[in-house]
């Protein structure tokens, strides 16, 4: 009896602790990453420790070359540290393989600067694809994937291949396909610089509507100084280290 | 289910073209190439499988059943004996010269037995009855040997060894693999023409009795026939059609057609499918991002090569099905049975999956970390 009442205890508990703090979906600790290139080690992150919570945005800065790419890289599984702890909706990241992938599947939405669609696959195929690959199925899937291109407004143009659709529409099936399966963390590098300001405020504002709306934590790894109005939190990050963005 | 395999092919038509282009090639060359070969080989063995003798007698060493050597006619006696054996008739299958209206001389193989309806021989009779032919100097001739001997009438004459025959009917599909055309005639008096043959025989015909095992009833008539070779109807065709398929280089020639045929598939269907993997490495990267693992990819490159597969078959084998009838005017028989259609299906999808296999290695090692770089 007991054994069966404990997981709806713990759920429960769960609940209500987050109905009481906002809860935190993605954390880092002392984050170390050095790459090895033949004799030479270049140390790119030097102890970077960074928290995000349900509904937050946070930005972050730093010059080219000071491992921004590096870290988000690592907050979505894609690269493991050196040394450090990941955390990612509540649960410890082990570095094996198979459970990082299982990590990206279930709890990551990745938005790139070069959209990374698939150009064969209209709209609505990008985003069901996407679910198929994360295991959703059939109808499920399709009607998901028509939720989120409402979300982004682009419900007229599903039948649209990417070659079809300008610059800030290919964005937005980026961001659809990234919300797709309601994971927990997005993650976003450099997401406006193919696209001009204008387009650029739109995207932003886009994404922040949808972090707040969708209670997602979500980074994004910009030089675009637009992101100051959206964001809840702009972090620096210097030579490796995270710094204070006012700074330079 | 969305088909990313099925998309991108489509996407890039022009490989996708190239692809199938390269399966249906190698199809139509082994379909119509083996087929061919087993059309010709077919000839080899025609009569043997036409006729109802269950087991053949033969004299020693007789290497296939137009090359036929003599032994004593009074043989069948002994073998007529044996348990098991319902019916046992001699036959003479000999090559003799044949005098056309030309005065041109040619060869042809006589088939002489005494009763030929027994025998099932000749099988596809146009005009004319071959009982008839005991009655007189009259033979059957083959239509197959218009191609040699220019068209015959029935009611023609012929003079075989320089003795002349009267054309009474006509027959269809009987032919050797030597080409030379098939004649039917009485037995005496095809042992009358030739001195090799007087008194003796070609082969002895053997019927076995309901109920008895022809690989067991050979056993026993090998007992008594110490000085003859004794074949099941299995065994002699297999003989006759070995040795065509060795003395002539034919197998191995058609091991090279069927060889280079499968190289060329698997060379452009792997290079295609290779260049296309590379081309779509930036992809790959973001279906590993998303949480896609290495089967993930496989299976598109798997999918991709199986539907080149069946494209590819399907349309080498609408091609080669297309080509019968103009092969068939050039006196061609392509022979391709269901089970030879599918295992050449089965090759074409093993040859599309290993040519596949080749891009593996290369969308194994993706970085998920390149979908950041530009
Ligand atoms: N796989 C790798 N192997 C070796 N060095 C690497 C690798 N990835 C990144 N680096 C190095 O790490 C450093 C940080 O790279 P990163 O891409 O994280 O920078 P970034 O802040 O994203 O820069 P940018 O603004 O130009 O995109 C660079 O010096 C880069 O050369
Ligand atoms: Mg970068």
């Amino acid at each position: 009896m007991n054994a069966m009442l404990a997981p709806f205890c713990c759920d429960r508990e769960e609940r209500e602790r987050d109905a009481l703090s906002p809860r935190e979906v993605l954390a880092v600790e002392d984050v170390r990453k050095t790459f090895e290139e033949g004799s030479q080690k270049v140390e790119v992150l030097r102890g970077v420790s960074l928290a995000v919570d349900q509904g937050e945005v946070v930005a972050l800065e730093g010059p080219s070359g000071s491992g921004k790419t590096t870290l988000l890289s690592i907050m979505g599984c894609i690269l493991t540290p050196s040394a450090g702890r990941i955390r990612i909706a509540g649960r410890e990241v082990s570095g094996d393989e198979a459970a990082l992938r299982d990590v990206r599947k279930r709890s990551i939405g990745f938005v790139f600067q070069q959209y990374n669609l698939f150009p064969a696959l209209t709209a609505q195929e990008n985003v069901e694809y996407a679910l198929n690959v994360k295991g959703a199925r059939g109808r499920g899937a399709a009607a998901e994937a028509a939720r989120v291109l409402d979300l982004v407004g682009l419900g007229d143009r599903r039948r649209f291949l990417p070659r079809d659709l300008s610059g800030g529409q290919k964005q937005r099936v980026a961001i659809a396909r990234a919300l797709a399966g309601s994971p927990e963390v997005l993650l976003a590098d450099e997401p406006t610089a193919n696209l001009d300001t204008a387009v650029g405020t739109q995207i932003l504002e886009l994404f922040q509507k949808l972090a707040k709306d969708e209670n997602k934590g979500l980074v994004i790894v910009t030089h675009d100084p637009k992101v100051r109005n959206v964001a809840d939190r702009v972090v620096g990050i210097r030579d490796g280290r995270l710094s204070d963005p006012t700074e330079h | 289910m969305v088909s990313l395999a099925r998309k991108n092919l489509l996407h890039d038509r022009l490989r996708f073209v190239i692809t199938v282009a390269g399966v249906a090639f190698a199809v139509t060359l082994v379909l119509v190439q083996v087929g061919l070969f087993l059309g010709l080989l077919g000839k080899a063995t025609v009569t043997i499988e036409n006729s109802s003798a269950d087991i053949w007698v033969t004299s020693r060493e007789t290497p296939n059943v137009d090359f036929a050597h003599s032994f004593p006619e009074t043989t069948v006696l002994r073998v007529r004996g044996v348990a098991g054996v319902e019916k046992a008739d001699n036959a003479i299958v000999q090559f003799m010269n044949i005098m056309l209206p030309s005065g041109a001389e040619e060869g042809c193989l006589v088939y002489g037995l005494e009763d030929f309806s027994a025998w099932n021989l000749p099988w596809d009779v146009e005009s004319g009855d071959p009982t008839e032919l005991r009655r007189g100097d009259f033979i059957l001739m083959d239509r197959s040997a218009e191609r040699r001997f220019g068209p015959f009438e029935v009611g023609d004459y012929r003079e075989i060894l320089g003795h002349r025959f009267r054309i009474i009917g006509a027959t269809r599909g009987a032919a050797s693999f030597t080409t030379a055309p098939v004649v039917f005639m009485d037995f005496r008096r095809a042992q009358g023409l030739q001195q090799t043959v007087h008194n003796r025989t070609s082969y002895i015909l053997v019927r076995v009795a309901p109920g008895h095992d022809a690989a067991q009833v050979a056993e026993r008539i090998r007992a008594v026939t110490p000085y003859n070779d004794v074949y099941t109807r299995a065994e002699w065709a297999a003989r006759s059609r070995n040795y065509w398929v060795v003395s002539t280089g034919l197998g191995m020639n058609m091991g090279i057609t069927v060889f280079l045929g499968i190289l060329v598939g698997i060379v452009v269907v792997a290079q295609t499918l290779y260049t296309s993997a590379v081309e779509h490495v930036k992809e790959f990267g973001t279906v590993k991002a998303i949480g896609g693992s290495n089967w993930d990819i496989y299976r598109i490159l798997g999918e991709q090569a199986l539907i080149a597969a069946v494209v590819g078959y399907a349309i080498g084998a609408a091609m080669s099905f297309g080509m019968r009838p103009l092969l068939a005017q050039l006196h061609l028989n392509v022979l391709v049975s269901p089970q030879f259609a599918a295992t050449v299906f089965a090759g074409t999808v093993l040859m599309c999956l290993g040519a596949a296999m080749l891009s593996f290695k290369r969308v194994a090692g993706i970085d998920p970390a390149l979908v950041f770089r530009a």
